[in-house]
């Protein structure tokens, strides 16, 4: 674990301090980032994007729907290549991978086991079949699905599945998960014991996370930090240090006073977001 | 905990509903099953009073008892096991050749844009050519031996099994790829491990179809140059009005036909273990 400094909790700080020397493992320097889709129609989809991700810190990304989060996540994975600015990973790593994503939707892959899906990013790599099993029923046994390792995914339920999706990401022991509104689909009371289930795996494990959700309770339950997207093109309008405790309870979380604070806080940033994104939208509907 | 207790037993009513449901069908089929039946063995008994009281000219279509007489007969006496085997070969040769080859090519054309754009025109021409009319260019640059005979074979479930996977690849929820590509599959992952099981539904369609056309090409080219094989026992006893033999032969050609595509259903269920569908033979 590491001890995040006073230096860092104000972004502007974390950044000069950063361009000094090169950030610590797992840290993520993103400096005006653009990505401009040319298709039929020039979409701008992100504009001068500047955010500094400190080392084993969770930041959640909220913004109105369709303002670019998953583009910049898409980015950050390697999916997409940007059109404008730079991201810095840090370049301290060793054998392990820089960073794994966990996708929304289905994205297990239903022709593998539970076993072979969660094993999927070591047996790209390589490892040998007993030491990913090894590490894969590790997972299985920490979320609960042990009786599951050999069962196909459509015979789970949605909630199963996306626990699946979490561990084939921490499987692969990455220094940054990349999470793409991974629990979107889920009921409200599967949502809420899921979020749990993350932030067990996360809190032993010294990653980064980078998480885009819709959901502001979602985001001030997980989030060390939640940044405020706007509206395409889109930029980080703002970004809120949540001081809540940890480990943290889903549920009891949800009547902390400081909870509900904080939840009012980025609120009133996304909501303005939120109706000028409305409001663009307007004129070309009628 | 609870919750995964609560889903296995979820999922013990879940497999018990759908066996009901398949008995529920069963409960229904009898009487189905029975016309089904019932239906061709009625044919081949009007068919059979038909010849017996010459309603029908026997020579040119003997009753069904006398065709499997003759198949009896060729088989103790004549070399209809052998020409059976020799056509059993030349298609599973043919199979081999040309579904193997097509499923890589069309996987490579779907997956790399370049490779497609590139290949796409070119099969695309010879794709339209009357395969049967490539066969003296062939016999010409291969040689006039089987190998030229499994190549021709090989042609249709070659561009059949291309056509197939290739779009099917095109199919492929992007969000499979861009998981590979995020864990930085390599290209044997890629193939192997993600796009193969993701179009195999697609590609037990194609290999329905390969098998008509592969079974299509074997008798073909067993009539044009093959001096064994069931399609020359066919073509041969044509020619010298033999019917019964030509007859023998087309039963025998039919129910290798069957077995093969019979066996596509038992082929199916070994290799998708996560999906069983329903396929009506």
């Amino acid at each position: 674990m590491t001890i995040v400094t006073i230096e860092q909790r104000s972004r502007e700080a974390a950044m000069t301090r950063q361009r000094e020397q090169p950030p610590k493992s797992g840290g993520i320097l993103i400096r005006g980032l653009g990505k401009t889709f040319d298709g039929n129609q020039r979409v701008e989809a992100l504009l001068a994007v500047d955010l500094a991700v400190r080392q084993g810190e969770f930041l959640c990304i909220v913004g109105p729907s369709g303002c670019g989060k998953t583009t910049l996540l898409r980015i950050l994975a390697g999916l997409e290549q940007p059109t404008a600015g730079s991201v810095e990973f840090d370049i301290q790593r060793d054998d392990r991978p820089l960073q794994s994503m966990v996708f929304q939707e289905q994205s297990v892959f239903p022709w593998l086991t539970v076993l072979d899906n969660v094993a999927f990013g070591l047996t790209v790599r390589g490892v040998a079949r007993r030491e990913r099993e090894k590490i894969a029923r590790g997972y299985l046994t920490k979320l609960g699905l042990d009786h599951f390792a050999r069962a196909y995914p459509r015979q789970l339920s949605g909630g199963m599945r996306q626990r699946v999706n979490l561990a084939r990401a921490f499987a692969n022991d990455p220094a940054i998960l990349l999470m793409d509104e991974p629990l979107a689909s889920l009921d409200e009371q599967t949502k809420m014991l899921v979020q749990e289930d993350l932030l067990r795996l996360w809190e032993g494990s010294s990653k980064t996370v980078i998480f885009i959700t819709h959901s502001l309770d979602e985001a001030i339950v997980l989030g060390d930090r939640v940044a405020v997207m706007s509206h395409r093109p889109a930029r980080i309008k703002v970004a809120y240090e949540i001081s809540l405790p940890r480990p943290r309870n889903a549920l009891e979380l949800r009547n902390n006073p400081d909870f509900i604070v904080a939840r009012a806080q980025v609120w009133d940033a996304l909501r303005e977001e939120v109706l000028s994104a409305d409001a663009a939208i307007e004129p070309s509907h009628g | 905990m609870a919750e995964s207790q609560l889903r296995s037993a979820n999922q013990v009513s879940g497999t018990r509903a759908r066996r009901s449901s398949r008995r529920e069908f069963g409960a229904r089929a009898p009487l189905e099953r029975l016309v089904s039946v019932g239906s061709p063995i009625v044919l081949l008994i009007a068919w059979e009073i038909a010849a017996r009281l010459h309603w029908i000219d026997v020579r040119i279509l003997p009753a069904p008892t006398v065709v499997v007489a003759t198949i009896i007969d060729l088989f103790r006496n004549a070399d209809l096991a052998g020409d059976t085997w020799a056509t059993i070969e030349r298609f599973l040769m043919g199979m081999a050749v040309g579904t193997i080859p097509g499923v890589f090519v069309g996987l490579t054309m779907g997956l790399f844009r370049w490779v497609g754009i590139v290949l796409n025109p070119i099969f695309a021409l010879f794709y339209n050519v009357p395969r049967i009319a490539l066969f003296p260019l062939v016999l010409i640059l291969v040689g006039l031996n089987d190998t030229s005979n499994i190549l021709m074979i090989a042609l249709g479930p070659f561009f059949t099994m291309l056509i197939t996977s290739m779009g099917a690849v095109m199919n492929v929820e992007p969000i499979y790829r861009d998981v590979a590509r995020n864990f930085n599959a390599r290209p044997r992952h890629l193939y192997l491990m993600v796009t193969l099981p993701a179009i195999t539904p697609a590609l037990m369609d194609g290999l329905r179809l390969s098998v008509g056309l592969g079974l299509l090409g074997t008798i073909a080219v067993e009539f044009l140059v093959a001096d064994n094989g069931l399609g020359h026992l066919i073509w041969n006893s044509w020619q010298v009005l033999s019917l019964k033999q030509s007859m023998a032969g087309l039963v025998v050609a039919a129910v290798v036909g069957w077995f093969f595509y019979g066996s596509l259903a038992l082929l199916e269920r070994v290799v998708m273990p996560w999906q069983r569908r329903t396929t009506f033979v």
